[in-house]
């Protein structure tokens, strides 16, 4: 299979889970309900009574989305820039990013089961993972294409090639029309 | 200090626009062609560009539409801002490179421009043309109505112009934005964007610090008094739920490399190794000035929840009014110019690429050619663009009580599901088709605008604009794996195989 495939794949799973969700029934207040007397504000209500007729579709959602994100990503570099050591560090990355979001969900699922949570950093601790955890797991693939720029991204053949293209088409006619 | 509050922030403010306008009269003199005023003749380097890039991202959307946004339902649109990594990842992973490539070997000025090179369908063409014309007035009609509101908030607290109009504010505000706009296009443009990306960063990072202080506590007491008062607006789904949330991590996460303002500076560095550096300086400015859509939002619901502040008329009003009751005078003048910074670090950008569509690619899609005299006419169509939309900001206002975020979700939502596909899949995957970019468009319209002008509200709070970017990828991929792969011209395919 070629990452296009994956791409599909995960875009028909994310979109097999969404159908389920919009043919569920939908518990009152499931997208918050307005504040009994303050304008503009709205309060959640009960949190699990809201998932109540989806169960966990929320968390398989995510994952199928940390998967397209991270099979797009794959996509980004050349087919045969893709050696062993691009391999392992995507999935690598994907690993941590499927693990703070479950330890953010479970987190949430914890609070929803006992009303209670710990403070991190002045926020309960899935908030805390979200505000850390999920913007940290993805920037670990921005560090990879600066630490690995000249490997993956723009090696110095392909500038050469690029140039050499370049120089190419300046002293021929254009090939289309822009 | 504080009897000179109004004046120092007024006077802030005035300075930060007299920069813009000098900007503008400075950049006119480098503008000498079209291509001068629509891509800077490609020549600009890593810092102008990743400050572009991270402050037309963030916009009034994020600096006002953001703050109203916690304000009005707790850690939901949360997601919208810390999907950055994921999102400036992909587009320097899938499309910096591609584009700058195509950019270069077809002397292109525009995204559409790009979107004829690799699958030579004026169809194509002309759709994305259209796509970001319309998603165009509603994202700068958010902008403009942001700017007004921001101004009118800091005339309000002067003697002779306390009640000013939203009317008058959207003209003055647009005044300005032409002003620098017409003058200076994209170099204009991209300058201010450095100063307004420093003010940014500056902004952020100093509101923060004022917001964890409002309470003795600091954010603990924060967070206290909000899961006293039922705790879903502090934990990380907020009051929406989760599929709000996570549809909006996905569009706003993965369709951040469809975002033309975005996309079409990535055509405008001198040299793609720069890539190396734009994108850390980008991810972390922009995380540096999002800082301020959290804090300010949260401090300011947890004092109205927990009593100890008035309820705001208006849930955009948040970020304003924080800045008039908590900020030092001093801070509140930096920011109040950070607040109009990323308003119009934002319009410019629309203005630009809007003003590109009309003169340049629809002329081109129907007729073979662009308009004549194009840097003329792209000013023109400036003024006129601004017009149209500050007209469109003004009946959103009084006629659909819209706010600012949701209509900036609105323009963010048309433009990811139109182009992501398209732009993000296409530059990688040599066998998607001209059928499927065109399918992927046209679907992507058609739920977009129905959805927005049937005021469809569809259930769990999932976002429209994400049915539609779903919808649009599927149908881009299914249909181009359907057909049989066209062949790419010599060029574009050698492009592709680096």
């Amino acid at each position: 299979m070629k990452p296009i495939h994956f791409v599909f794949l995960w875009l028909l799973a994310s979109a097999a889970i969404t159908g389920y969700i919009l043919m569920s029934d939908v518990p009152s207040g499931a997208a918050g309900m307005a504040h009994e007397s303050i304008a503009e504000l709205k309060v959640g209500g009960d949190g699990a009574a809201r998932l109540a007729t989806i169960g966990r579709a929320p968390f398989y959602f995510q994952i199928s989305t940390i998967f397209l994100g991270v099979s797009l990503l794959y996509m980004g570099v050349s087919e045969h820039r893709r050696d062993r050591r691009f391999r392992v560090l995507m999935a690598g990355g994907t690993v941590f990013a499927l693990f703070v979001w479950y330890k953010l969900y479970t987190g949430y699922e914890a609070y929803l089961a006992t009303g209670e949570t710990d403070l991190v950093f002045g926020f309960p601790v899935p908030t805390a993972w979200l505000l850390g955890g999920v913007w940290g797991s993805f920037f670990v693939f921005d560090l990879m294409f600066v630490v690995f720029f000249r490997d993956y991204f723009w090696p110095a053949e392909d500038e050469a090639a690029f140039e050499a293209l370049v120089a190419e088409l300046k002293t021929k006619p254009k090939a289309g029309d822009a | 200090m504080e009897e000179m509050r109004q004046p120092i922030i007024l006077g802030s403010v005035l300075v930060y626009l007299l920069v813009c306008i000098l900007v503008g009269l400075w950049a006119m003199r480098r503008t000498k062609s079209a291509g001068d005023f629509f891509v800077a003749g490609r020549g600009l380097g890593p810092v102008i560009i990743s400050m572009a890039v991270f402050s037309s991202t963030l916009s009034g959307f994020g600096f006002v539409g953001g703050p109203g946004l916690v304000y009005a339902t707790g850690m939901t649109s949360i997601w919208m801002a810390v999907c950055s990594a994921l999102g400036y990842a992909t587009g320097f992973y899938l499309v910096s490179k591609r584009i700058r490539m195509v950019a270069e070997v077809r002397d292109t000025m525009s995204l559409p421009d790009v979107v004829f090179a690799r699958y030579g369908s004026e169809a194509a063409r002309l759709l994305t043309a259209g796509t970001i014309l319309l998603g165009v007035l509603g994202y700068l009609a958010t902008q403009i109505l942001a700017m007004a509101l921001v101004l009118q908030t800091l005339f309000a607290g002067t003697e002779t112009f306390a009640h000013i109009s939203l009317f008058a504010c959207v003209i003055i505000s647009t005044l300005v934005l032409v002003f620098y706009c017409v003058t200076g296009g994209i170099i204009a443009s991209v300058y201010t964007d450095l100063v307004q990306g420093i003010v940014m960063i500056i902004s952020g990072a100093l509101v923060v610090y004022t917001a964890a202080n409002v309470f003795d506590g600091g954010l603990a007491e924060v967070s206290t008094i909000l899961l006293a008062q039922g705790g879903e607006d502090i934990m990380p789904f907020g009051t929406l739920g989760t599929m709000a949330a996570l549809t909006w991590f996905f569009l706003f996460g993965l369709g951040l490399a469809g975002q033309p303002h975005l996309v079409t500076k990535m055509m405008m560095n001198r040299r793609i190794s720069d890539n190396r550096i734009i994108l850390p300086m980008t991810v972390l400015g922009y995380v540096v000035a999002a800082m301020l859509w959290l804090s300010v939002g949260i401090v300011m619901r947890a004092l109205v929840l927990g009593d100890v502040g008035m309820p705001l008329a208006s849930a955009d009003q948040a970020a304003p009014a924080f800045l008039t009751s908590y900020a030092h005078p001093l801070l509140a003048g930096v920011v109040f110019a950070g607040l109009f910074a990323a308003i119009m670090s934002t319009a410019d950008s629309f203005l630009n690429i809007g003003a590109a569509a009309i003169v340049h690619d629809i002329p081109k899609s129907l007729r073979g050619r662009s308009l004549g005299s194009e840097l003329f006419w792209a000013r023109v169509a400036t003024v006129g663009l601004a017009a149209v939309a500050a007209a469109f900001a003004l009946y959103s206002f009084y006629e659909n009580g819209e706010l600012v975020a949701l209509l900036g979700a609105f323009g963010w939502g048309t433009f990811a599901a139109a182009l992501v596909p398209v732009v993000m899949i296409g530059l990688n995957w040599k066998g998607a088709t001209p059928r499927g970019a065109v399918a992927a468009i046209s679907a992507s319209l058609i739920i977009n605008f129905t959805v927005e002008l049937m005021q469809i509200k569809v259930p769990y709070g999932i976002s429209a604009g994400f049915l539609a970017m779903l919808t649009s990828m599927i149908l881009f991929i299914g249909i181009s794996l359907m057909e049989r792969e066209k062949k790419l011209p010599a060029d574009i395919d050698r492009v592709m195989d680096l």
